[in-house]
């Protein structure tokens, strides 16, 4: 990649000058200067909660700055609403989208900027002009499709061309690829530089150094709603990102050391649901078992199933030697399960809720209450040690659990889970959008849930977290378990043509 | 600061303010003085003259707006409190009329008659969504009407007392009725009805089922996925909540005039003034007595305005709809605010 030209040379897109941005109990951006010129790819990094996403949305106009101004093409500018400011050529896209399932690709993409043809929509128009885009930005895409049949990539395309239709100069997206195979990421990086190349500017929100150093030009580092660095892409390495993310060396990509596996915790025999059959698998105490594969390949479907919350349809599932293949989701966690699912908004809490009722769940009925009175000082209690233990950052444990950002809502999932203390533990995506300090957090924990002689079962898209952890790796290709290697066999190579079914590959790609 | 803010940002707080300005200008529109209107309202109700009405109006709203909140605070919906109410009333009634117990052991057990046929015919509409998959909205509201002609056909046949042109049954005998405080109307039935809604209270912030309540009403895929039984809980809040409209039910024949009346518990809509209160309140425990309050308020301080300026009390109607409109937009808000946190994680 050639190095950008000086900051200087080029005219800035967009400037955000002294941003200062106070919620209750927490400072989320301090007096924050940023600078991206026209055609650049901005990267903004930091740890869970440094205050990317505060930013974003001042930017935005979402939220109102408390100090600092904003700056587009060089004219001060005051956001009352989104509107605003795509009206002055920004364009956001949302880490969880924002299309309508039961209309088609080309209905969403001018939804509420329709080509009219006497005062009523004109659809063909609206088709012809998705294909135009679709197009010129190689965002290939059927007009005509249905977005709630679409794969997570393709919408992400939908949304993309949502903002270039408004005629968006400048992307913002707050971490794009959090929910994208590596192809589909592939391909997005690919959409992005040509759409930087015809002078567009993309500010990308990501927590993936591989992703940075390979598609970005400037990186600005945040660190407790700070700029602590501003580096050149070209310039710079994965360590030093990450040292001043987390004002520490940190190890990435660590291959933790085995476990020493001794009984068998669960065992399923020829389990069958809805898109999964005849999986076989055994978990042992004092063992991670890895689950690797493309998303939508039945991961999710089998978890589910093993959780209690999908009806098996055949096969046995026993946990600790007794079956509980039928059992209810609440006899399965009194029996020793315990549980983090991949979708933390709508199934791991409730966001409305406190975060101390949300890390109460479950043990609202065991450790905390005596005879059916749960006191507060309790919950309170509880929440301020998990709180502690595993680093979460909440301005005290009686704000709504949607006021965290998107890593420590998940540290909290992780922490309520791992206090069950359960015999068996599953886990789906533990590291989705969280930092990479954070990351080794939770990947120490799981090892140390192991040493401590716990079955695991992880489910994660990232192959690199899979041969860090897991003793043995499962890959699943359609439905079924196709593929099992010990630590030592499960190289990316080997799992990556396992993930692809053997011959041909079944990416979307363009 | 923040803590004005807060309230003055409170919805609930902003839909009862823009009902009461929205009124006013009403009142302006209409030619007449918006001051003495609402002042009529107030010294109506809570004056000496009204505050006994009031607080009889009370009793029947707070008990029935305690009974749809406790399922809604689960995200349930109750519409049957009519038929709860109707056959809570009558069951106190045959109690009331046939119990050979001495008079205040027969006070009590009717109360629990009335409690017990409310909760029983309520935990019928969850064995029909648990059971056999019917929408509890459908199946509360659908089994609300035979149990309203049932017992009225209980008061204009069978119960019906001798000689009378009224659909009613005879009056309950010397000393089966509930004790008021002095010459006023109040009974102790309102003092039931505050020991409930302390009770509400009490299991909702202290107990582990009213956190499991709680937690389904906040996202009921949460708690289904921490193992929380849906099916129990809706049961047993369906349970409980027609306890309560069975109990209103029992208040009302425990009181003047000491009898079932056919369609008197029901005629003035007590069981939806409730509804809009739990609403209203989003099943608070607090916020629903609060609100429970307010429209026993404007109920009887509307014809107290009636009787004393040229307003017609319709003005404290328009007043009720208008916060309800802004309560029903209020109801998108958790959502959108929600919504809106989540696409900036
Ligand atoms: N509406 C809010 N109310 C209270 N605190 C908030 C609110 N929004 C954000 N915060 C706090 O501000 C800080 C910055 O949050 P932000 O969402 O910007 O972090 P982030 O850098 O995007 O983190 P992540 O990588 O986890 O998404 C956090 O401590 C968060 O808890
Ligand atoms: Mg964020």
């Amino acid at each position: 990649m050639t190095p950008p030209p000086p900051a200087d040379m080029r005219e800035a897109a967009v400037e955000l000058r002294g941003i200062t941005k106070r919620f209750p109990g927490t400072l989320a951006n301090d007096a924050v200067d940023l600078t991206v010129s026209r055609g650049e790819i901005h990267a903004l990094m930091g740890e869970n909660g440094a205050g990317k996403s505060t930013l974003m949305s001042v930017l935005y106009g979402m939220e109102r700055p408390d100090a600092g101004t904003v700056h587009v093409d060089g004219r001060e500018v005051t956001f009352s609403d989104p509107g605003d400011a795509m009206a002055a050529g920004l364009g956001m896209v949302h880490q969880s989208f924002k299309l309508f399932d039961s209309l088609t690709v080309a209905e969403n993409v001018v939804y509420a900027a329709e080509p009219r043809r006497f005062g009523l929509v004109d659809r063909g128009a609206a088709r012809r002009r998705v294909r135009e885009l679709a197009e010129e930005h190689g965002l290939a895409v059927d007009p005509d499709a249905l977005v709630g049949d679409l794969p997570v990539g393709l919408r992400q395309r939908v949304e993309i061309l949502k903002l270039l239709h408004r005629g968006a100069r400048t992307l913002i997206l707050d971490e794009p690829t959090a929910v994208l195979t590596p192809a589909e990421a592939d391909a997005l990086f690919a959409v992005l530089k040509s759409l930087a190349a015809q002078g567009r500017t993309v500010i990308l929100v990501t927590h993936k150094l591989r992703e940075v150093l390979e598609g970005s030009d400037n990186v600005t580092v945040l660190r407790d709603g700070r700029v602590v660095a501003r580096l050149v892409t070209a310039e710079t390495s994965a360590a030093d990102i990450a040292a001043a993310m987390t004002g520490r060396a940190v190890e990435l990509d660590r291959v933790h050391a085995s476990g020493t596996p001794g009984a068998t915790v669960l065992d399923v025999t020829d389990l069958a649901t809805d898109g999964v059959r005849g999986v076989q698998l055994a978990v042992r105490a004092g063992e991670i078992v890895g689950i690797a594969g493309v998303a939508g390949n039945g991961q999710s479907e089998l978890v589910e199933a093993l959780a209690g919350l999908r009806p098996v349809t055949a096969g046995r599932v026993a946990l600790l030697g007794d079956d509980i293949t039928h059992a209810s989701a609440t006899e399965r966690r009194a029996r020793g399960l315990a549980y983090v699912p991949e979708d933390r908004h709508a199934v791991g809490t409730a966001p409305a809720a406190s975060v101390a009722d949300n890390l109460a769940m479950g043990h609202h009925r065991t450790s905390l209450s005596s005879r059916g009175l749960l006191p507060p000082t309790a919950v309170r209690g509880h929440a301020q040690r998990l709180i502690e233990r595993f680093g979460i950052k909440a301005s005290s444990p009686e704000v709504p659990a949607s006021s965290l950002s998107g890593g420590n809502l998940q540290k909290l999932l992780i922490g309520r889970e791992l206090a069950h203390d359960a015999p068996l533990l599953l886990v789906e995506q533990p590291t989705r959008g969280v930092d990479i300090g954070a990351v080794q957090n939770i990947h120490d924990q799981l090892i140390a849930y192991r040493d401590a002689g716990h079955a695991v079962l992880l489910v994660s898209a990232e192959l690199s977290e899979i041969r860090g952890l897991a003793d043995r790796v499962l890959v699943m290709y359609e439905g079924r378990v196709t593929a099992s290697y010990d630590k030592a066999e499960a190289d990316e190579r080997t799992l990556g043509l396992a993930m692809a079914g053997g011959p041909a590959p079944t990416e979307v790609r363009d | 600061m923040h803590r004005i803010k807060a309230v003055v940002a409170s919805p609930v707080a902003f839909s009862v303010l823009a009902g009461v300005v929205i009124g006013a200008l009403f009142l302006v529109g209409t030619g007449a003085d918006p001051v003495a209107a609402y002042e009529a309202v107030i010294t109506g109700s809570l004056g000496a003259d009204g505050i006994g009405s009031t607080l009889t109006t009370l009793t029947s709203v707070l008990g029935l707006a305690l009974a749809l909140a406790v399922p809604l605070r689960a995200g349930l919906i109750n519409l049957g409190g009519d038929g709860q109410l109707v056959l809570g009333g009558m069951a106190a009634a045959v109690t009331g009329l046939y119990s050979p117990l001495p008079a205040p052991l027969t006070v009590v057990l009717s109360l629990l008659a009335g409690m017990a046929a409310g909760a029983g015919y309520a935990a019928l509409a969850a064995v029909c969504e648990n059971r056999f998959g019917v929408p509890l909205l459908v199946s509360s509201l659908l089994l609300s009407y035979p149990a309203a002609s049932f017992a009225s056909y209980l008061a204009r046949y069978p119960l019906k007392e001798p000689g009378s042109s009224l659909p009613q049954t005879r009056q309950l005998p010397d000393g089966v009725a509930l004790a008021t405080f002095g010459s006023s109307t109040v009974t102790v039935g309102l003092l039931l009805v505050v020991v409930a809604a302390a009770a509400y209270w009490f299991t909702d912030r202290r107990t582990a089922f009213g956190y499991e309540m709680r937690m389904t009403g906040l996202n009921a895929r949460f708690s289904a996925y921490a193992g929380v039984e849906r099916k129990g809980l809706t049961l047993r809040l369906m349970a409980v909540s027609g306890a309560l409209a069975g109990l209103v039910g029992a208040i009302g024949v425990l009181s003047f005039p000491y009898r079932f009346l056919d369609g008197s518990l029901t005629a003035s809509g007590y069981t939806w003034t409730g509804l809009t209160a739990a609403l209203l309140a989003a099943a608070s425990p607090v916020g629903t007595v609060l609100a429970s309050f307010f429209f026993a308020v404007l109920q009887v301080g509307g014809l107290s305005m009636e009787r004393t300026t040229e307003v017609p009390r319709e003005l404290t109607q328009v007043l009720q709809a208008i916060v309800i409109v802004f309560l029903a937009a209020r109801l998108r808000f958790p959502q959108w605010w929600f919504n809106r946190r989540k696409e900036a994680v």
